[in-house]
Formats: C-alpha cells, sequence, structure tokens
C-alpha cells in the first residue's frame, strides 16, 4: 500500500510537468487552432536555459527566470517568424511547420550542448517520512513550482485585460476582431505565455531526471494525449487530464512495466478519440 | 565506387518505395501520417524475424506486407473518422509505440540488440552482381508501385479519394463515407512502408530499435515536401535530393575534420527541420508539384 502511494506521490509531479505541457499545447490549440509539436522541443529549450542561467547567476530561481524567458521568446520568435505566415491556411501546414520549428530548436541545442546528458547540481535531501511514505523535499517545491505556474497562467487569463482578448479570441476570432480586439497583440501574448508554461515544463522535468536533447520530445505524446483527455482549448482540463495520466502512468509500473509506462497514454490518447473526443470538459462544437 | 553507388542507389530505392507510399496517403488524399516509420518498422521486423528462421525471401516479401497492412487496419479504423490533425498524432503514438514493442519483447525482436545476420538477398550471387541483383528488383518493386499509383489515379477511386482530399465535407455529402476510402488508402501505403523494410531489412542484415525513430518519417515528409505533393516524380525527385542530402553531409564531414559526428547529427535534424519550415511556408507545391492549384 504504502509502495502504491509513493507510486502516486511520483505520479503526480511527472502528472504536473505532463499538465504544463498539455496546459502550453491546449492554449495555442485553443486560440491559433493547430497541434503544436514543437511545445517538446519548447521543453528542452527551457531545461537547458535554465541549467545555462543558473551556472551563470549561481541561483536556480535566476536560471529558472532565465528559462522561462527563453521558452517565451522562442514561442514568440516561432510565431513571427513561421506561425503568423500560416494563419489563413489549413492547420495541417502548421501543424507539419511546428515539427521543422521543434527539430531546428532540436538541432540548434544539439550544436551548443551536445547530446549528453546533464543534471542539474542538486544539494541531496534525506526524504521525510510521513506514515512510513518517503516524501522529497525536492518534489514538494517542484509541486510549488508547478503550482505557482498554473495560479500565474489562470490569473493572467481570467484577471487581466490581455487574458481576457484570448478567450474571447479562443470563444471565436470573428467575434473578437469585431469586437476591436487586436488580434497580433494577442496571438503574441499567446505564444509568450505557451513557451514560457513550456519552459516551466521542462525546466521542473529536468529538476526532476536529467537535462537530455530528447526530453521535452518525449513528454509530446502524454502533452497531447492529456490536452485533448482534458478538451482541447480547456486550461483546467488539461492540468487535470496531465495529473490523471501521470498517476495512472507510475501506478501501472509495476504491472505493465518501465518501458510500457510510456503506450499508456497512447492506450488513452486512443480510447479518448474513441469514447469522448471532445474530452473531459471540451464542448462539443470544438470537435469535428 | 561502383559498389558506392550501386548502395546509394539501392537505399534511395528503398526510400522511393517508402515515398510513394506516403504520396498516396497524403498527397493525393490528404492523410497526415506522422507514423509511416512504424509500418516500415514492422514490415523489416517481420521479414528480419521470418528469414532468421530459414523462411525464404520469396515469403518474407508478402508477409512483412500483409503484417504491415495488418497493422494499419486497426489504426485507421479507430482513428480516421477523427480530424486530420488527431490522426497525425495518432500516426505518431503509433510508430512510437511499435518502437517500444520492439524495444521491450525480446523474445520477439531480441530488444535493442537488435538482429544481426538477416540473410541476404540472391545470397548465391557474388559482389556487385548480387547488389545489381537487390537494384533490379527494388526498380521492379518501384515501377510495380508506380503503375499501380498511376492505375489508382486513372480509376473512380483515385478521383474519389483526390476528392476527399479537397473536400471532404462534399464528398460526405454525395452520400459517401470518406473513412471507408481513407483506412483502404492508409493499408495500400503501409503495405509499400513494409515491402519497404523487407528490403532493408535483407540488404542491410541487421536491424535495432533505434533505427526506426520519428527522423526518418519527417524525412520522408521532407522528400515528398520538397519534391512535390502528390506526384509521382515528386517522390522520385525528393528521394533523390534526400539521399543527395544524406550523403552529401557524410562527405561534408570527412572534408570538415573539425565538426564532429554528434554535431553533423545535429546539423542534419537542423536542415531536415528547416526544409519542411521553408517548403510549407514559400512552396507547398514542392519542386514538382501541380502549379495550378495549392
Amino acid at each position: 500500500m504504502t509502495d502504491l502511494l509513493e507510486l502516486a506521490i511520483a505520479g503526480l509531479m511527472s502528472g504536473l510537468v505532463i499538465g504544463l505541457a498539455a496546459l502550453a499545447v491546449t492554449l495555442v490549440f485553443g486560440i491559433a487552432r493547430f497541434a503544436n509539436a514543437a511545445t517538446g522541443d519548447t521543453m528542452t529549450l527551457g531545461a537547458y536555459a535554465t541549467l545555462g542561467g543558473t551556472a551563470a547567476t549561481g541561483s536556480l530561481i535566476a536560471g529558472g527566470a532565465i528559462g522561462i524567458l527563453a521558452g517565451a521568446a522562442a514561442g514568440v520568435i516561432a510565431y513571427a517568424t513561421v506561425f503568423r505566415k500560416l494563419e489563413r491556411r489549413s492547420p495541417v501546414a502548421a501543424l507539419l511547420a511546428s515539427i521543422g520549428v521543434g527539430f531546428v530548436i532540436r538541432a540548434g541545442l544539439g550544436l551548443v550542448y551536445g547530446h549528453g546528458q546533464q543534471v542539474f547540481q542538486l544539494p541531496l535531501v534525506r526524504p521525510w517520512r510521513v506514515w512510513g511514505i518517503r516524501i522529497q523535499p525536492t518534489d514538494l517545491e517542484i509541486a510549488a513550482a508547478a503550482l505557482a505556474t498554473l495560479a500565474a497562467v489562470f490569473l493572467i487569463l481570467h484577471a487581466t485585460p490581455i487574458g481576457r482578448q484570448m478567450r474571447a479570441v479562443a470563444d471565436d476570432p470573428d467575434l473578437a476582431r469585431v469586437s476591436g480586439i487586436a488580434p497580433r497583440r494577442v496571438m503574441i501574448a499567446l505564444w509568450a505565455l505557451a513557451g514560457g508554461v513550456a519552459a516551466v515544463a521542462g525546466c521542473l522535468l529536468g529538476i526532476k531526471t536529467v537535462v537530455a536533447p530528447e526530453m521535452g520530445w518525449d513528454m509530446l505524446l502524454p502533452a497531447f494525449a492529456a490536452a485533448i483527455l482534458g478538451g482541447i482549448g480547456h486550461p483546467v482540463g488539461a492540468v487535470v487530464a496531465g495529473v490523471l495520466l501521470g498517476i495512472a502512468q507510475e501506478t501501472a509500473t509495476p504491472w505493465v512495466g518501465f518501458t510500457y509506462k510510456i503506450a499508456l497514454s497512447f492506450a488513452v490518447l486512443l480510447l479518448v478519440l474513441l469514447v469522448r473526443p471532445r474530452g473531459l470538459f471540451g464542448r462539443i462544437e470544438g470537435v469535428r | 565506387m561502383d559498389a558506392y553507388l550501386i548502395a546509394i542507389a539501392i537505399v534511395t530505392g528503398i526510400y522511393v518505395l517508402m515515398a510513394l507510399g506516403l504520396n498516396l496517403q497524403y498527397g493525393l488524399t490528404g492523410l497526415i501520417n506522422f507514423g509511416h516509420v512504424g509500418f516500415f518498422c514492422v514490415g523489416a521486423y517481420a521479414a528480419a524475424i521470418l528469414a532468421s528462421r530459414g523462411w525464404p525471401a520469396a515469403a518474407t516479401f508478402p508477409i512483412a506486407a500483409a503484417v504491415a497492412v495488418a497493422a494499419a487496419w486497426p489504426l485507421g479504423l479507430v482513428s480516421l473518422r477523427l480530424r486530420d490533425d488527431y490522426f497525425a498524432i495518432v500516426s505518431l503514438g503509433f510508430s512510437e509505440v511499435v518502437r517500444l514493442v520492439a524495444t521491450s519483447e525480446r523474445w520477439l525482436t531480441n530488444g535493442v540488440q537488435g538482429i544481426a545476420g538477416i540473410p541476404r538477398l540472391f545470397a548465391d550471387l557474388s559482389g556487385t552482381t548480387q547488389a545489381l541483383a537487390v537494384l533490379a528488383l527494388l526498380l521492379v518493386l518501384n515501377g510495380l508501385a508506380i503503375l499501380a499509383m498511376r492505375r489508382i489515379v486513372a480509376s473512380p477511386f483515385g478521383r474519389m479519394i483526390e476528392a476527399i482530399r479537397d473536400n471532404e465535407e462534399a464528398v460526405r455529402a454525395l452520400g459517401k463515407d470518406p473513412a471507408r476510402f481513407k483506412i483502404q488508402v492508409l493499408m495500400l501505403g503501409a503495405a509499400l512502408a513494409g515491402v519497404s523494410g523487407a528490403v532493408y531489412a535483407h540488404y542491410i542484415g541487421f536491424i535495432a530499435p533505434e533505427q526506426f525513430v520519428p527522423l526518418v518519417t519527417f524525412q520522408i515528409w521532407m522528400a515528398i515536401v520538397m519534391g512535390g505533393v502528390g506526384r509521382v516524380s515528386g517522390a522520385l525527385v525528393g528521394s533523390g535530393l534526400l539521399m543527395l542530402f544524406l550523403e552529401g553531409s557524410r562527405f561534408l564531414r570527412d572534408l570538415l575534420p573539425f565538426v564532429s559526428e554528434v554535431e553533423m547529427a545535429s546539423v542534419r535534424i537542423g536542415v531536415v527541420g528547416l526544409a519542411l519550415i521553408l517548403f510549407t511556408l514559400y512552396r507547398p507545391q514542392g519542386l514538382m508539384g501541380d502549379f495550378t492549384r495549392r
């Protein structure tokens, strides 16, 4: 039982990372209306930038801020150079181009940092024991950082004018335009937000595991699965689904083995698309 | 030198066979198949496993195609009724799961070590003659595939799948079920990828899961996006360009000794990415594409 609980806690941790990645996917999917396959590599970029920033400044917090800025900048640059020009084309063109954007980011990181794995040099801390369950203090910090990021995103979406405009564009782009919302500003804010969120996800994943060029790409499938499970364009749904998926993956490990836990997100993806394509929280009109 | 050129031609032929399959799926029907390497992998493993147990090539080829088709059928059945971009994600996931299975099921696939010593084709011939025979076989296979493609384009089935690509709603309004045709197209394309995988396994003689990463899928995408979507000539030209780029980067590395192999691998990924971006942005119909429509 305690084993299962410890697995569930591990699942919660990876679930928060998946949830953040899925949030980045679903924001873009809801507003720019395509599946952004560059999300994974933006995560990797955030992790490497945080690593570099931490080494340069000596503070993980400052490093994290640099990572977020790098992710946001990558998002805005990708929008300005590629996705803005594809707005009037089919979502397929943008999807294909986003694969290309991801490859370019990964190539750049590979050239600069090589293909080896790197780790965050954090002091080792003895785990706490609460009723016989081992809890890592770093896990609590990671969870706190993830929750703070979520709070910030929801604050931006619901309590600021630009967030209100984003939600309006997500609801009905044409209506938003005739209401006097400038689409360009909204899109730039969206890409900065999505890039920043992806960077946080990558940075937390890097702290929890290792930093490697393929780390973000490997998270893409779980992130897509969670975004679809939560209902496309539904930020709360994406996070809840991410956490559920993370817990399911970890607690299933004793039965399906370590390698197949990635396949679980594929199974979930198929099942959701078959049974309830609008996801847990999505609206019917969001899916055709 | 001759041997090298023949080897290049053989690998190009393997790519062309895959590109023809993807061209049928994406170019003619509009299917966003991001898991093409999955079918290639299934075909390669089917051929390798059977050939290592003494089955003749005459049997491994059809079985490789059949196994790839058998993998495509349920995938198409569950996911081709969905939106295009959902199918893209599902097919990408499919190819990753195929690779996971190849990595984990050691009793069947020998895990990460892979399968070595796969019998070569035409083993009783020697040296250049053997390589030429493989090349001839590939030419025949590609010729058959191109002939079949031409027949399909000219047939009612071909008009139907092109109509699905251009306007699925209209096809549905005419009382046809687009999903049925899409599933058939997915299976046909998978068969080509499966056969291509079988040739690959027999020719290279060694397969391992790491050879079947999504990058392969997107190299083929790059080939057909560059060459021209929906054109047989596009698949040929694109595969040629792809091969030129892959081999060229190898030569470049020999000329530039300060560039490490790891860095070159990154450069290759970057070039594939740039090609996907630039062609999607500025030349969506590719080099040999149909300029009369977009």
